[in-house]
């Protein structure tokens, strides 16, 4: 009887913190099979790392899928926000630089990205909130668009030669900790802050929980709406600039599918598909455990095929469960 | 009579973690009668059901259709035994045909096995002549009313030659005008021998449609009684058990200063209200009568800034208010309660706190605008305290309460704004009498601290019994606004019916 009560006690547990047991479950799974190897402090910093600017697109696109939308702009946003941080940060000599013979200061290459990115979000924020678009559509229009632009921009070719202090932004470190890694950190805080502890981030829960009720309740949903789409475009603009800065280039590749990466990743970490229910916490705990998952099939050898086939169903199976739980009692 | 019956439910009993939600709860219907299921929400009407049509598995107990054991698997294989159940939300696809949704899954098929659309179409025309009801097959069905959606559900239930028809409050979005096409339409499924079961809490439709009623309170079945042997006080004592003598409570207040003035409000929508004129005085309850499609929820929110006007102007204590929106409603102490609770009411996954806060958290900003999440939910508490709303804790989700203390939250949220002005759309529509009673006590507690309030209501006795004053709409116009002594149902109804 008792081992029953328990048992029942547990399964609530983990039906109210799937994302979480999934997690450790998996990192339990990784170092036994490894026997510890799998979980150095090596081997789980380059795993931070590697999963770190996904992170920035996962914080934005979580804010919106908690508004009820979603937005598949992401990955050509931020491959285009990559170019253009990297074209302002060619080394002047190079010849086929985009600006070739003019240095700009380092903010130069940061800031245009992060405006290019911004600019896509009030886009994509303007056709959802006062357009009155299906985000779907919104995002997919201008998913194309960023392709256009960056190809058109780049001439479809690789901007290189990036100067040093460029790329320092990215691959520099703290004493044991890299940047990327304290990056990741501050945007998880802010993001944080802003859901939890001001009246917007309520209005976001609120709107995709019931955007007529939170009509009635004094929201302004059309200017609510376009502003989690601007904040999305700022941490997509953050992203590709690291991005830039951590592979030193930027060519028409450069993030490709990290939409899908991104939202499979809050979704697993319990962000909601129906609107209204995610957190900072989960969002990350679902990067990270896609991130282990990756990671740890390629420490174990798993053909990289494999590896698409498993990932496709944890996100099936993760939103089967999410499902399950937010379904209206009969 | 006849010594059969159509359904019988023999000593059913099931059983929830920690609720025996039915208690050996027997129900005998008589085929050709309408039989009343009356019971507080939370009383098991909507168990029973659904063990009947195979939703829930009952613990024990016998299904007896015509004489004969039957257990359905579901509501599909009870509708092929002639069971059909009509419930308080529409089930059709909005966007095809009568006819398409009548036949719905069971299309007739040339011998091509491709759609016999004529054939579906031409059975569809007899069978809506036959109940005479006045719509074409073609038509698309979200096109038309609520009421005829739901009268083409009876069709369809209809259609499948069904000996027993459960109707779960088929009327709670109809007029009274709706509500006798639909009871004509029941009477003449009882002369086709048709048992009825019919859910309700109007105690006036009871009384005019049932021939017999059942009760039940706390998951037992209290007793089955004649309609012609029962009295609404016995009966709505059997449903609470105890002695409801009073359905309104009584509160003293006087109507004082004007609060809320409307001068000549036209609604862009040029089908809508048109040059409506009214006051709301502080201590005062204005009800507002009308049939459904009088435009009286569209008037509300247009006031409320949910929808816009052409032309008039809307005074708030004496200042006029322009482009007005809900956030410059709030800010001028005006707060709604809306219809549709599902709907633009409640935000379903979030807490009771957070549904109690959502509405003020602009009062609620430290120096650097941030939320005091604890005086949020503290105050969120106080009110629901105040308005002893029924919940395991402030963190359970609204959406597993009744409806009744989603109401509570609902109005816990628009009183932690701090209105002087409270409209209320409908606030006791789908919630049971002991709930009801509370919402009553509350708006008069309301009133006598000096609020004004605007209650919308297409109850009749509600709104002869809680207003001080009514003003009835008929097609978008204001026909007349009625004193105390001058409400009756005859003056009322006069005034709605002005232009029909």
């Amino acid at each position: 009887m008792e081992i029953k009560n328990v048992l029942k006690g547990s399964k609530k547990v983990a039906s109210q913190y799937t994302t979480w047991v999934t997690f450790v479950g998996l990192l339990l799974l990784l170092s036994i099979l490894t026997k510890g190897t799998a979980l150095r402090w090596n081997s789980i910093r380059n795993l931070l790392i590697a999963e770190s600017v996904r992170s920035f697109a996962a914080l934005g696109v979580g804010m919106i899928i908690i508004t009820k939308g979603i937005d598949l702009s992401i990955g050509y946003v931020v491959c285009l926000t990559a170019s253009v941080a990297a074209s302002f940060a060619q080394n002047p000599d190079y010849s086929s630089a985009i600006y070739a013979g003019h240095t700009f200061p380092l903010i130069i290459p940061i800031l245009a990205a992060v405006a290019a990115g911004g600019l896509f979000g009030l886009f994509n924020g303007y056709l959802v909130a006062y357009g009155k678009l299906p985000p779907f559509i919104a995002t997919l229009g201008s998913m194309s668009i960023a392709k256009g632009l960056q190809l058109i921009y780049t001439k479809a070719a690789v901007v290189g030669s990036l100067n040093q202090n460029f790329k320092n932004i990215s691959q520099g470190s703290v004493g044991p900790i890299p940047n990327l890694i304290i990056y990741v950190v501050i945007a998880a805080l802010v993001v944080y802050v802003l859901l939890k502890h001001t009246r917007q981030g309520t209005h976001f829960y609120a709107i995709g929980g019931n955007a007529q009720a939170a009509r009635v309740s004094g929201i302004n949903v059309e200017r609510d709406l376009m502003m989690v789409y601007f904040y999305a475009g700022l941490l997509y603009g953050t992203a590709g600039t690291l991005l830039a800065s951590r592979l030193g280039l930027a060519n028409s590749l450069t993030a490709n599918g990290m939409e899908l990466d991104a939202i499979a990743a809050v979704t697993v970490g319990g962000v909601s598909q129906n609107g209204g229910v995610g957190s900072v916490g989960g969002m990350m705990v679902g990067v990270f455990t896609m991130g282990l998952i990756n990671y740890g099939m390629s420490f174990l050898g798993v053909d990289s095929y494999y590896q698409q086939l498993v990932k496709g169903f944890i996100i099936i199976i993760a939103v089967y469960f999410d499902m399950k739980k937010y379904a209206r009692r009969a | 009579m006849d010594t059969t019956f159509a359904l019988e439910m023999e000593s059913i009993t099931k059983v929830f973690p920690g609720v025996k939600a039915l208690d050996e709860v027997t129900l005998r219907v008589r085929p050709g009668t309408v039989h009343a299921l009356m019971g507080e929400n939370g009383a098991g009407k909507s168990t029973l059901m659904k063990c009947l049509f195979g939703i829930y598995q009952e613990d024990s107990g016998i299904i007896k259709l015509h004489g004969h054991e039957h257990r359905f698997k579901d509501s599909h294989d009870a509708l092929k035994q002639g069971v059909s159940m009509i419930h308080q939300e529409l089930s059709n696809v909005p966007e095809r045909s009568v006819a398409q949704n009548l036949f719905l899954g069971r299309e007739p098929l040339k011998k091509t096995g491709l759609i016999d659309h004529k054939r579906m179409n031409d059975d569809t025309r007899t069978l809506l002549k036959d109940l005479e009801i006045d719509v074409k097959p073609e038509q698309r069905i979200g096109s038309l009313s609520i009421s005829m959606q739901q009268t083409c559900e009876i069709a369809k239930a209809v259609s499948y030659n069904a000996s027993v028809v459960v109707m779960d409050e088929p009327t709670s979005s109809l007029t009274d005008n709706e509500v006798q096409h639909l009871f004509r339409i029941i009477r003449q499924l009882r002369e086709q021998n048709v048992a009825v079961i019919y859910i309700s809490h109007k105690m006036e439709e009871i009384f005019s449609i049932a021939d017999e009623v059942s009760v039940m309170r706390d998951g037992q079945m209290i007793g089955t009684y004649d309609v012609k042997d029962i009295t609404n006080e016995k009966l709505i004592s059997l449903m609470v058990g105890r002695d409801a003598k009073l359905r309104f409570p009584e509160f003293k207040s006087t109507a004082g200063e004007t609060v809320l003035k409307v001068e000549h409000l036209t609604s862009s929508n040029n089908r809508s209200f048109k040059d409506v004129s009214f006051e709301v005085h502080k201590g005062e309850i204005l009800g507002i009568g009308g049939l459904v499609g009088a435009q009286r929820t569209e008037l509300m929110e247009a006031i409320f800034g949910v929808r816009g006007t052409a032309s008039g102007k809307i005074f708030i204590e004496g200042d006029e208010i322009i482009n007005i929106t809900p956030r410059r409603a709030i800010e001028h102490g005006l707060g709604m309660i809306t219809e549709d609770r599902r709907g633009s009411g409640i935000f379903p996954l979030m807490n009771i706190s957070s549904n109690t806060s959502i509405a003020s958290l602009r009062e609620y900003l430290n120096k650097l605008h941030l939320l005091k999440h604890k005086q949020l939910k503290d105050e969120s508490i106080r009110y629901n305290e105040a308005l002893r709303t029924k919940t395991p804790t402030m963190e359970t989700l609204i959406q597993n309460l009744s409806g009744g203390n989603q109401q509570k939250v609902i109005i816990s949220r628009w009183l932690m704004t701090l209105p002087d002005i409270l409209i209320m759309d409908e606030p006791t529509r789908g919630i049971d009498v002991g709930a009801k009673f509370e919402i009553y006590q509350i708006m008069g507690q309301l009133v006598e601290q000096g609020k004004a309030i605007i209650m919308v209501s297409s109850e009749m006795p509600e709104l002869i019994g809680m207003s001080h004053r009514v003003m009835v709409l008929c097609e978008g116009r204001c026909t007349g606004i009625l004193d105390k002594e001058e409400c009756t149902q005859e003056n009322i109804m006069r005034l709605a019916t002005k232009f029909m």
